[in-house]
Formats: structure tokens, sequence, C-alpha cells
């Protein structure tokens, strides 16, 4: 080859308008890029940072004047014990929600994937909580805890159901835990789904002539074969559960006391109905924190163990 | 398609017409018109006040008033604030809000408004109280109580008589708790309804020179609210099995419909109580909290308060509104609609069911709600929500104080 193809190595005079070629084909693909990023950073990273910058003063949200303050708000935070409970109840709140939200899910995905009967209808059915309306479930199942189970509870004299468990501090957290479980398992059944819908079939047969039992056959090919679809779901449902509100405030707005205050509410109620904006700056700063470093962590681990597998 | 086209074009055809309408009254009317925003936060005030806004623009027809009240009113008004953006007039409570934004100077001065000399000299204290400013940044319009609502059917079926001392209070309560009837509804799902009686326990316990040392800084909650922890406890002895699971509305519904022969709320909620049994014959009567008649004070605060914004364009217009809204024909119909206590001198409030606190009202006996002096932060109400399931004084003792000072500590 004597001679060199133009389009491979382009002289150096023409590369300049090859670049403006470039740009002219892509300005499509810019224009539909460039609106979100300049929304994103206007109306959440600009935020984000003047929340960080109002965390080092004192402002309570209305005055006209405020001072810096350093690390204080920061200090008083590890000494608040609301705070702590809020983190404790979130985190136990997350982790148990991941691990029933998963294990209920991969369970109904499979059962679903099955060439049973009326396969369509009930896909449809576990799909259905999906599309409704957080804080509306969350106003219904509040009606249901205050008013039809404890009118079951006193026709089958079942003592535990007469009063509401949405009023006990020791039990609140069931009923939300419940709503919320039920609610975002529709996600995350559709996710496994797609998942063992790319499990090849001839893998199950071989298996079968191997005289692998249907136990052997998930954890060796099922489960490994879904291991991506497992993290994202890890992941994704870790990060929702460690922000739930929605349904707190419909329920229970963090009561009784502070047993089901989890951090975002306490820091919206605490933030702008409590008049210490500053501070609560300072617990989200702190909480964006915990929330990436969680799913930095569960991503690697789990990455990891998709190429082990 | 068709259908669809004919729907959008008979739209956009109303939405033109509308605009016309809107146009063709701007366009009438004088060029020196002035619209002045009156944002308040009682939702359940709008319609009163829209009447008395259509009269007020009949008077003057130069002025229009915009009525405004969101939702969350309250946390609404301060987002405006941080975007000084400040309505013309503003009516919210005399409460920890309203000392904030006094404090951010909000509002405009009206310490020497001829106005105030027409208000009860306790409702300008208690002003002064809530801010811990000897300037008065508002007009109280109206005030609310807190009593005892009971159902007067039932203490005739019993055979009941209103209670004057504590000793009998609790008698009339073990009565009806005998009789198989509910003594008091509690709705403790939502923390706040654990306040109105909380607070005319604390207003009356709490000792005369409370606010005085909060205002030198010292926090007495820790030694100062036992007796009315303690009371409290005593009175939950005579709540229903399901107290900590049914809310606000639920016991509105269930007093109106006769389950309990008590209810612990403020007068706010009679005319809620009403609305779910007309036929509904109650009385209130004031907490008695000692064991002689008539020594306790009844609480009583500022619902609402008018006051004008430091940075309104049209301070005038605004200041003859209020002064229109103050006149006693508009004042009365106002506690009329709205079941609320005048706090101006020479008008009285007539409704029958209010008749048992009158009395309180006419020699002053009048006490601010404490809980409008603990700051948000502290969350009293959720404290009060523990208090009234574990009944554990000494640890909620110990909550309220350290949670005071804590919020004390971090400003």
């Amino acid at each position: 080859m004597k001679k060199a193809s133009p389009t491979l190595t382009p002289p150096v005079n023409s590369r300049k308008k090859a670049k403006q070629r470039f740009i002219k084909k892509n300005w499509a693909f810019y224009a539909m890029v460039i609106p979100a990023v300049l929304l994103f950073a206007t109306f959440h990273t600009f935020p984000a940072l003047q929340g960080i910058y109002y965390s080092f003063t004192n402002w309570n949200g209305i005055s006209l004047e405020y001072d810096f303050v350093g690390f204080k708000n920061y200090l008083h935070l590890f000494k608040d014990k609301v705070v702590k409970d809020s983190y404790i109840f979130t985190f136990s709140f997350a982790i148990m929600a991941t691990v029933l939200v998963n294990a209920i899910s991969l369970v109904v995905a499979i059962g679903l994937n099955a060439k049973i009967k009326g396969r369509n209808f009930f896909r449809a059915i576990y799909f259905l909580p999906n599309i409704l309306g957080v804080l509306i479930v969350g106003f219904i199942f509040n009606f249901f805890f205050t008013n039809i189970l404890p009118t079951i509870g006193e026709r089958l004299d079942i003592q535990f159901l007469m009063v509401n468990i949405l009023g006990s501090e020791k039990y609140a957290w069931m009923g939300i835990l419940l709503v919320v479980v039920w609610q975002a398992c529709a996600f995350n059944i559709i996710l496994y789904l797609a998942g063992l819908q790319t499990v090849p079939g001839e893998l199950y047969e071989a298996a079968g002539l191997d005289g692998a039992n249907y136990w052997q056959q998930f954890w060796k090919i099922t489960f490994p074969m879904i291991a991506p679809f497992f993290t994202i779901n890890m992941v994704l449902s870790m990060k929702n559960f460690l922000m739930v509100f929605d349904q707190i405030v419909a329920m229970t707005a963090g009561g009784p006391g502070h047993s089901t205050t989890s951090i975002s509410l306490l820091i919206y109620k605490g933030g702008f109905q409590g008049g210490e904006f500053a501070f609560q700056s300072a617990n989200a700063v702190i909480y964006f924190l915990l929330i990436m470093f969680v799913s930095i962590f569960q991503l690697k681990i789990l990455q990891k163990r998709e190429v082990d597998m | 398609m068709k259908k669809m086209i004919l729907l959008l074009a008979a739209g956009v055809l109303s939405v033109v017409l509308f605009a016309g309408c809107s146009n063709g009254n701007t366009s009438s009317s004088k060029s020196d018109e002035v619209k002045i925003e009156f944002f308040q936060y009682k939702s359940e005030a709008i319609p009163t006040f829209a009447k008395l806004i259509a009269k007020f623009e009949e008077e003057n027809p130069t002025i229009k008033v915009e009525q405004v009240s969101p939702p969350e009113a309250e946390v609404v008004l301060k987002t405006r604030v941080m975007k000084s953006d400040i309505p013309d007039i503003i009516g919210i409570g005399a409460n920890n809000n309203f000392k904030e934004l006094s404090k951010a100077g909000v509002y405009k001065d009206m310490t020497n408004d001829e106005n105030l000399d027409n208000v009860q000299p306790a409702y300008l204290q208690m002003l002064k109280d809530v801010t811990g400013l000897e300037e008065i940044y508002a007009v109280p319009y109206a005030a609310n109580a807190v009593g005892v609502i009971y159902n007067k059917a039932i203490f005739k079926e019993l055979g009941l008589e209103v209670p004057t001392t504590w000793d009998e209070f609790i008698a009339v309560a073990e009565k009806v708790k005998e009789s198989g009837k509910i003594p008091f509804y509690f709705t403790f799902k939502d923390a706040w309804t654990t306040l109105p009686a909380f607070n005319v326990l604390a207003a009356n316990t709490q000792g005369d020179d409370f606010y005085d040392e909060l205002n030198k800084g010292n926090v007495l909650v820790g030694t100062r609210y036992k007796e009315a922890a303690e009371k409290f406890v005593k009175l939950l002895d005579y709540g229903h099995k399901n107290q900590q699971g049914v809310a606000y509305n639920d016991g509105n519904t269930a007093f109106a419909n006769g389950e309990s022969a008590m209810y612990l709320q403020g007068i706010w909620a009679i005319p809620e109580i009403k609305k779910a049994n007309p036929a509904i014959d109650l009385g209130v009567f004031p907490y008695p909290l000692t064991n002689t008649p008539g020594e306790s004070n009844v609480v009583s605060g500022i619902d609402l308060l008018l006051s004008i914004g430091a940075s309104s364009k049209h301070p005038e217009e605004a200041q003859k509104f209020i002064e229109f809204l103050l006149k006693e024909e508009n004042i009365t119909m106002y506690i009329q609609e709205q079941n609320a206590f005048p706090t101006l001198k020479g008008i009285s409030q007539e409704e029958p069911s209010l008749e048992g606190l009158k009395e309180s009202f006419a020699k002053g006996a009048l006490v601010d709600f404490p809980d409008h002096y603990i700051p948000v932060g502290v969350t009293a109400d959720q404290s009060l929500q523990i208090l009234a399931q574990n009944k554990d004084v000494a640890a909620f003792l110990d909550t309220m104080q350290k949670d005071w000072e804590k919020v004390e500590d971090r400003k």
C-alpha cells in the first residue's frame, strides 16, 4: 500500500474541515443532550451547591441576615439523638426492605416466567402497584390500617389487629414496610422478568439431562445468569429505600414520636417547618455522602461477584 | 378525530372568551386601580373573607383585594419571604413563625397605630410575649380557646353536672367510664392533638415566672412541666382502646356521633363536629385544674392577626382594608361564622355552645398557649405522643429539657 487512503489518515489541513463536518453532523445530538444538562445544573446542581453553602451558616430559613459558623452544624449533628435515631431507622428500614423486595420479586418473577395459564393477567396484576401514585397508596393504606383492619380484628377477636398499628411506637414501621415492599416489588419483578428471559432454554435442558434438580438449576444457572439484574435491583432499591419519604408522610408523618422519622423526612420537617434550615442542610450533605458511598460500595461488591460467577 | 378537534376548538374559544372578559374589565376600570394581596393561613375562613372582600371592594371600587390561602400556608409564606416576595397584608397566628418573621423585619411596625387602642390589653401583651419585642407588628383580629367540649345529651342521660374542681372532673370521667361510654375521645395519631389539653395543663401549672426565666435563657421545662405531665397521664386513663391509632378527623366524627362524653380539643373543632352531626347538643366548660372553683385560667391565643408587609407598595390601601375588617359589623360577622372569640373591646361572642367560656373571657382569666413559646424544633407534640403511649413522666421531662436546650444551643 503506497497510497495512504485519505479517509484513514487525513492530511493536516483537512482535519479542521473534518472536525467541522463532525460538529455539523452531530449538532442534532448536542441539541438533544445540552438542554437536559442545563436544566439539571440549574435545578439540581446549583441548589445542591447552595445547600452545601448554607450548611456552614446559621440561617434559619427566613431571617435577612446570617453568619458563618464553620462546622458547628456538623458537630451538633453528631450529638443529636433525633438525628441518630433517624439514621438507625432509615438504614434498618432500607436493609429490610431491600432484602424483602428482592427475595419476593425474584420468586414472583420466576413464577411469572413459567408457562402457566393466565400469565399475562398475573403479570398485569403484579405490575399494577407501580402505576399508582405513592402518596395515594399511602393514604389508602392509612385508611385501611385506621378503619378497616381494626374492624376485622374486632370481628375475629384478634387482639393485635384491634388497634391501628400505625399508632404504635413499636410496630408502626411494620405497616410502612408492608406498603413500601408491596409497591416496590412491581418494578423489581419486571426487571427480574426481563433478566430471566435472557437465560437460554438449552442450559436448562442440558442441566436436566445431567440430572440437576430444580434447586441446583436455580443456584447454578438462573442466579448467575441474571447477576447483572440482581446488581441493579439491589442498588436501585437500596437507594430508593434510603430516601423513603412519601409513604411515611401519608401514613404516620414520622410518628409516633420520632419512631418512623426517616432522614429525608427529618430534613424536610426540621428545615422548612422547624426553622433549622442550615442545620438540616448539613444533615442533607452527610446524607448525600452516605447514599453515594453505599451505592458505590454495593456496585463494587456486586460487580465483582458478577465477574466471579 | 373530528370530535377531538371540535373539543379543542371549543376549549380555545372559551379561553379566548374569558381572556376577553378580564381584558374588558381592566380596560374599563380607572387607571388608578390598586391591587393588594391578602395572604391568610386559615383555609376554613376563605368563604367568610371572600364575602368581606366583596363588601370592601363595593365600598372602595378603586381597590382590588386578592385573597391567597394556600395549603401549608406558613411554609409557603416562609419560602416567599426567602424570595423577598412579601404579600401586602399577612394574616397568621401569634406563634413561633410570627416571632421569626417579626424579627426578620418582614412586617411594618404598628406600635403607634390607633386601632390598637380598641384591642383588649391581654392580647397586646401576648403579642409582645410571643415575639419578645417591644414593638407591635400586627393587630390581633380573632382569638381561639381551649376548653372541654362536652355532649350535653350524654351528661343529662348520666345525670352529670359540669365539674368545677379537678376531683369533680375526674369523678365525672370515672362515672362516664363506668357507664360503658368513653369519657375522652383522644386522637393521638395526629401528634398535635396532644397539645390542646397539655397546653391548658402547662399554662396553669408552669409558674408565673416561666417566660421571664425563659427570656433570661433559663429553660425550666424539666421541672415545671412535671405537674402538667402527671395530670395529662391521669387523663389518659379515661381514653379509649385505639386512641393512638385514630386521627383528628376521626375524633370529630366519633364525638359528633356521641361515642364519647367529652372531647379535649380547641373550639375550632366545633364547626367540624357540627358538620358531621348538625343536631348535636354540645357545650364547652373551662378545665378545672385545681380544687378551688374558678381558679384555673382558660387558654386562649391569637388565632388570626393582621399585619402589613414592610415592603408593601400600597401600605395605605392595606391599612384601609385592615380598618374595614376591624369595623364592628365585620368583625362580628367573622367571629360568628368562624366560631372565634373577638380580640376587640366591647364585642362579645354570643354563640350558645360557647356560653361556658364567656365568664372567663369577661373577667380576663386568660393565658396564652404555652406551645407558642416552644421552638418548633423541640417537637413537643411528638414527645407528648410518646408520653401518651409510655406514660413515663420522667423520660418525657428529660427529653423536653434536653431537646429544648439542644435547639437553643445550635441557633
